[in-house]
Parts: structure tokens; sequence; C-alpha cells
């Protein structure tokens, strides 16, 4: 295939550099990055010395042979048959000898010719990327993510970046690889590297220079930069569509309801899939003259999101885990997550309604208000959205040190994770166990008990034995049916959950004979204080019926809940 | 650190050792439904508006010492075929003030219906009651409930408002049986 021929075909289209390397097929990101240096070797050597700039001006699309043209190019004046782009200018001055030259400042300069000397034209906006690619539209797009990125500070000293193309270009992309397909029978449509691509590697590249940040692949850099480019005459210039494509774009206006835009990325893509060169042909003139390059009217930084992990212990019977309100009004001043959230939000000076959009605590599972959590701690962990910069391990020590003035929370690391591990979290709340221990009293004389039914009840050893034995009597682990309880029935579906007590001991607690500790292993999402009393028969067996007694709880604490965490770092 | 579990609390509080239903709900007291005097419910609200209905302690039936059995089908319906789905518990049977939920059938013959007490529909009917009626009798007050119920947050509110509490209960049972 002759690469020349084409690109020569591609500029005299009136294709920027850049485009041209694109239709090509090149997907050397360096060559992008300097496309007029890379193209000299596609160059007609003929042209090398004498092709004025704006040879691309001409007006014709169909050019046998691009340097017969411009050999005959005194004649000022070319066919104009297929008249697919209509440049603006008349002034094509063929005696210029200025070779291919887009100049960094982004003004075209063709005036080291002798005619008109050092007159200075605009440079012609690119048929096919609408200016995208070209380098003279760029300081507007600079300008405004310089203001973004000012505004919001990120430390990152990496970026990616994201192109929002406008629409006509994809219109156009495609009614130049038809017409090149027609002209040379075996180029291949699909060599062409996409403009995102050719972006990033051109832009993006200089973009890095401007921002002093490396450009990286989105990937990578954590920091995204988007930019939303619009070209004014998108819509109006994507009506041809509705020639070439007429039912597509009928089916759609008849299921308004469903498709509330008529020109959407998709519907181009299945209009343009379809299309053919004939089609674009009778529909008119699909590569109409750009008046004006697209110019990016917003930019959009991000920074994904990061996560710190730890485990945190509850010392209060009156926090709940998360905040607390009923009817717009609060019920307990403070919760686990917000005393957590402070030192967070003051490292990232967020406010509190940055603390809501951007804090998110993610716990595996929880306890109630009135359940303290000691041991370990229960593991928990910490989204922060669009971060400016990472916490440094000494804030995060200091972190964890204004936790713990609170007297209710002790968090003892906060240590940063992936996402990935965050399933480990949740997985944990549905599958690992966890220990309690709770202050229960016996309310009732055990059915064994053999004793007046007026005298105290106490706690005997035969029901100290009974639970303590249960597993070797019984020969085998407890298990339990359990109603959902009446407390939060009204949120949650009626079911029974078979659930295990996996271990279970009591002692008897001096000078309060009707009292007894209990340690208790459950498998995970056992309702325990349920499990203790029974709930009016709903969770059986209970407790009590193992000593065949009425028992209730009086205070309960997680001792340890049996899940890695931080995550084992191989 | 140590954080002993029985210093965690006040031991000499009496309010730790409220009873399961009494931590839970507030007592409400409908006497003599349909005119039958005696005929007295009481119903446990709890703040979530999940109610229990279960028998008054002033309620004629503790009054007997026969035998008895409980009969859950009501005309067509089997209040022991209700089933509820989803977490807003749909297809429950509809129940107002007066429809009865279960019968009480006497070893003589005679019987006589326990009314739901409220607008709402049924959740849940006490499956331990249907195996073990006799908790009817021994506690009536907790194990021995006969029905779990839902109503809408603004009937429930409005029947905690209008009906006796407990006091009020107390008051009128007391100086009715001087």
């Amino acid at each position: 295939m002759d690469d020349k021929a084409i690109f020569n075909y591609c500029r005299n289209l009136g294709c920027c550099v850049a485009c041209c390397l694109r239709y090509l097929g090149i997907k050397n990101s360096n060559a992008y990055a300097n496309p007029t240096s890379f193209a000299t070797k596609f160059q007609a050597e003929e042209t090398l010395n004498k092709a004025p700039e704006d040879a691309e001006k001409c007006t014709s699309t169909v050019i046998e042979d691009i340097s017969d043209v411009l050999n005959e190019s005194q004649s000022q004046e070319i066919k104009t048959e297929d008249k697919i782009n209509i440049e603006n200018t008349q002034e094509n001055n063929i005696n210029s000898t200025n070779t291919i030259n887009e100049s960094s400042n982004g003004v075209e300069v063709f005036g080291n010719g002798s005619s008109p000397p050092s007159k200075k034209l605009k440079l012609s906006t690119c048929i096919s990327c609408l200016g995208v690619l070209q380098e003279f539209t760029w300081q507007e797009s600079i300008d405004m993510v310089k203001e973004v990125l000012d505004k919001k500070g990120y430390a990152c000293n990496t970026f990616a970046c994201a192109l929002s193309a406008p629409i006509a270009t994809m219109l156009r992309e495609r009614v130049i690889t038809l017409q090149l397909t027609n002209e040379f029978p075996e180029y291949d449509q699909n060599s062409l590297t996409p403009l995102k691509e050719a972006w990033k590697w051109s832009f993006g590249t200089h973009l890095s220079r401007h921002i002093h940040k490396t450009l990286d692949s989105g990937a990578i850099s954590p920091l995204l930069v988007t930019l939303n480019i619009d070209y004014d005459d998108d819509i109006q210039e994507l009506e041809i569509l509705k020639k070439v494509s007429p039912q597509l774009f009928e089916e759609r206006s008849r299921q308004r309801r469903r498709f509330a835009t008529e020109f959407t990325r998709r519907s181009v893509e299945q209009a343009l899939e379809t299309a053919t060169l004939s089609s674009f042909r009778a529909a008119g003139d699909a590569l109409c003259h750009v008046s004006s390059h697209a110019h990016c009217v917003s930019v959009i930084c991000t920074h994904a999101p990061i996560y710190l992990c730890g485990r945190y212990i509850k010392l209060s019977r009156n926090l709940p885990q998360s905040p607390w309100v009923l009817d717009g009004k609060r019920v307990l001043p403070s919760s686990v997550q917000e005393i957590i959230f402070g030192p967070i939000a003051k490292f990232y000076n967020f406010s509190d309604v940055d603390c809501e959009g951007r804090l998110k605590f993610i716990a595996a599972g929880r306890e109630d208000v009135d359940v303290r959590c000691l041991g370990d701690g229960r593991p928990f962990a910490i989204e922060i959205t669009d971060p400016k910069r990472e916490l440094t391990s000494e804030e995060l020590n200091e972190a964890c040190d204004i936790i713990c003035t609170s007297g209710e929370v002790v968090v003892k690391k906060l240590v940063p994770i992936n996402r990935e591990d965050l399933a480990l979290l949740k997985k944990g709340e549905e599958t690992k166990s966890k220990t309690y221990e709770a202050l229960c009293i016996k309310l009732t004389h055990s059915k064994h008990d053999d004793c007046p039914a007026d005298s105290p009840i106490t706690m005997s050893p035969t029901d100290l034995r009974l639970i303590n034995g249960y597993k070797e009597t019984n020969d085998v682990t407890m298990m339990i049916s359990q109603k959902t309880p009446l407390r939060v029935l009204h949120r949650r579906p009626l079911l029974v959950r078979k659930r295990e007590i996996l271990e279970m001991s009591a002692v008897a607690v001096p000078e309060h004979p009707q009292l007894f500790r209990l340690s208790v292993r459950t498998s995970a999402g056992t309702y325990v204080k349920e499990w203790v009393h029974g709930e009016l028969g709903r969770s059986t067996p209970s407790l009590g019926d193992v000593i065949g007694a009425r028992v209730d709880l009086l205070a309960l604490d997680v001792t340890a809940v049996h899940l890695q965490w931080p995550p084992d770092k191989q | 650190m140590e954080y002993n579990i029985l210093e965690s609390i006040d031991l000499n509080e009496k309010s730790i050792y409220k009873s399961f239903t009494e931590r839970y709900f507030s007592k409400r007291y409908i006497l003599n439904v349909n005119g039958i005097k005696n005929n007295d419910i009481m119903l446990l609200f709890h703040s979530n508006r999940i109610t229990l209905l279960c028998l008054a302690p002033s309620h004629f039936f503790f009054k007997r010492d026969d035998d008895y059995k409980l009969n859950f089908t009501i005309g067509k319906v089997d209040r022991l075929s209700n089933t509820v789905k989803g977490k807003g518990k749909k297809g429950g049977q509809m129940l107002t003030p007066n429809t009865a939920i279960c019968k009480v059938e006497w070893s003589d013959d005679t019987s006589f219906e326990i009314p739901a007490g409220m607008k709402g529909f049924l959740v849940e009917i006490n499956e331990q009651l249907v195996k073990n009626p006799k908790l009817l009798r021994e506690s009536p007050n907790s194990d021995g409930f006969i029905a779990i119920m839902l109503s809408s947050i603004s009937i429930s509110d409005s029947m905690k408002k209008e009906l006796l509490n407990h006091e009020e209960y107390l008051k009128i049972i007391n100086s009715s049986c001087e």
C-alpha cells in the first residue's frame, strides 16, 4: 500500500497532519507528540521543498496523483467535481515555498514565500478532528484544565486524560475512510487510529508539560482529567444521517419516550455501520466546511477514591455505628462513623456536607447501640471520594489518636488498602464467626431444680454443666432457627434463618447467684440477644431451653470478629 | 485493657431487669370488645409499629380452668395459612378491630372469639401457641401472645394515643373489683 499516496490524499482532503497519520494507522505515540517532523517521510518528495501548506486548501477531493496536482499548481483552479471539501481560501498561492508547517505557537505561517509576502493566515481547521488534534486550538483547553487543577490542588504527580469529542468527528471519520477505500481498494478501514488515542499522545503529552504532571494510562494514574469538547455545528452536521439512515431515526423519533435524544454516540454509530459512500453522496455534503474549530466547554478532574482500613473498638453502650436520625431529629448525638470521620475530615478540610458526600463508612457487620465491641475490634474501611492527596502515615497515626480521645471509640491503626480488598470485608460479614460475652440472668427455676417454688433462683452447677457440656452431651453443636427479630421485622422480610452456636461456656458470677457470664461463638448473622431470651419462642431452641428455664441478658459485648483484617499482604 | 462486663452496667439499676416485652413494647388495652363484658385484650406496640395481640389479664378466659382448644379457622379464612412476602410483608390477611383472629373452644362446646383490636394486617400467628395452646393461660403477656400484626404509622400512633395505657387500665380494673 502506498502510504505516501494515502497521506497526501488525506492532506488534500483537508486533514491535519496528525489525522493523516491516523488514517495511515500509525500507532506510535511519539509520532503524535510531534506529527510534523514524523510526517516528513510521507511527504511526496517533490513537495518537500515547494509544497505550500495551503495546498491542502484546494477544493478538490479526487486527485489522481498528488504530485501532479502540486506540479500543475500554477493553475490556481482545481477541479471540483466532488466538492466534498470546501475550503474557504482562494489564496492558493502556489509560489510559496513553505513546507508543511504547523508552528508551535498555534498559528500557521506561510509568509516566507514570495507572494504575498509575510501574509499570515489562520490555520485551516482539520476536516476530520475539527481541531481536536491541532495545536493551535489547545491553549484554551489547557487554561481550563489548569484552572480546575489549581482549584482542586491534587498532589498526585501523574495523570490520565480522557476526551469527549464532538459526535461529528465520527461521521467525518466514516466518510473519509469510505473515500479512502474507494480510492485505494486495498485500504483497511480498521487501521484508523482512534481519535482519543492520538489525542492522548499529542494533546496529553503537551498538557503534561503545562501542568507538570506525568501522563500515564487511566489504569495506572488515579487522577483523571476529562475534557468535553464541543463543536457548534455538531447536531446540524449529523442531520445528514437522517437521509443516510432514515429508518433508524424514524424509529427513534417514534419512540421518543425511550430515545430522548436523536443523536447519541450509539445511534450515530448504528447509522454509520451501514452507511456507504454512495448513500452519503446521495444525501449531500457530508464533509462540509468547518467554520470554526471545536472547543473545550468543560473540564472535569477526579481522583480515584482511596480506601483506609482498620478495626474499631466501641466502648460505649450508648453509641450507634452510623448516625441515628428519627423523623429528622437525632436520637443520639454521635456515632462510631462520625467519631472516625472527624480527623479524616480535618486533614482534608471537609465540611459536614463534604463528609456526607465524600466519606463512606464500610464495616464488617454492626453491633446494636447498647452492645460494646471489644478485643481487636470490628473490621472497617473508609472510602474517600475524589481525595486531593493521600494521607501520610504520621497523619494516619494522628487520626487514630484523635479518635481515641473520644473515649468511646478506639482505633489502633489506619492503613491504606485497595478497592479489591473491600470484598473481604463484606464476605467476612457473611461468613465469619463472631465471639460474644453476655451477662445473663436466670429468671425462673429450671425444670431439674429440686427446690421449693419460693426459694431463690440460682444458677446451679447443673445449669453450668448443661451449658458447658452441651457439645459433649449432645455430640453436636447447637443448630437454631431464628425468625426475623421483631425489632427489625418492619424493615426486613419475615424469614426463618438457620444458624449455629459453635461454642459456648458459662461461669457463675460471685455474689450474684442469679447471674452468669456466657461466652459464645456463633456463625455469621446469628441474633445473639434473641437466641439468649428466645424472643417469645421465635428463636428456637434458645439458651433458656438448654437449662430449662427462662433466661434473659443484661449486657452484651462482641469480643472477637474472626476476620483477618487488615488483609494479609502477600 | 480490661473491660469487665460486670462493671459495664449498673446492676442496681432496676430498668435493666425489665422483661423482654417491657423493654421493647408499650402496653395498651381495649375493654369489653363487641360489648362483651371482660372481653379484654392487650395490644403491645413496638416503636417500629409491629404490634402483638394478647389477652388482657382481666379477660374472662382466665376465670375458667376448663380445657380448651384454639381454632384458627374463621369462616372460610385459615389464619394459619397466612403468608407475607418481602420487606413490605405483602399478602398478609387484612384485619379490622372486630375481625376474629382465633376462636377459643371450651370442652363444653361453648366458645368465644379473640378480636384483632386494630386495623392492619396479619404478619404471623404465634407458632408456639398453636403447638402448645396452654401458653395462652400460662404466659399470656409473653410467650402466649396470639398474633403479630402490622398497621400504618398513623394508625399505630393514633391507637397508642387513644387506647388505655397500663396505669389507666389498672385504675379501671381495680375500681371495678371493689
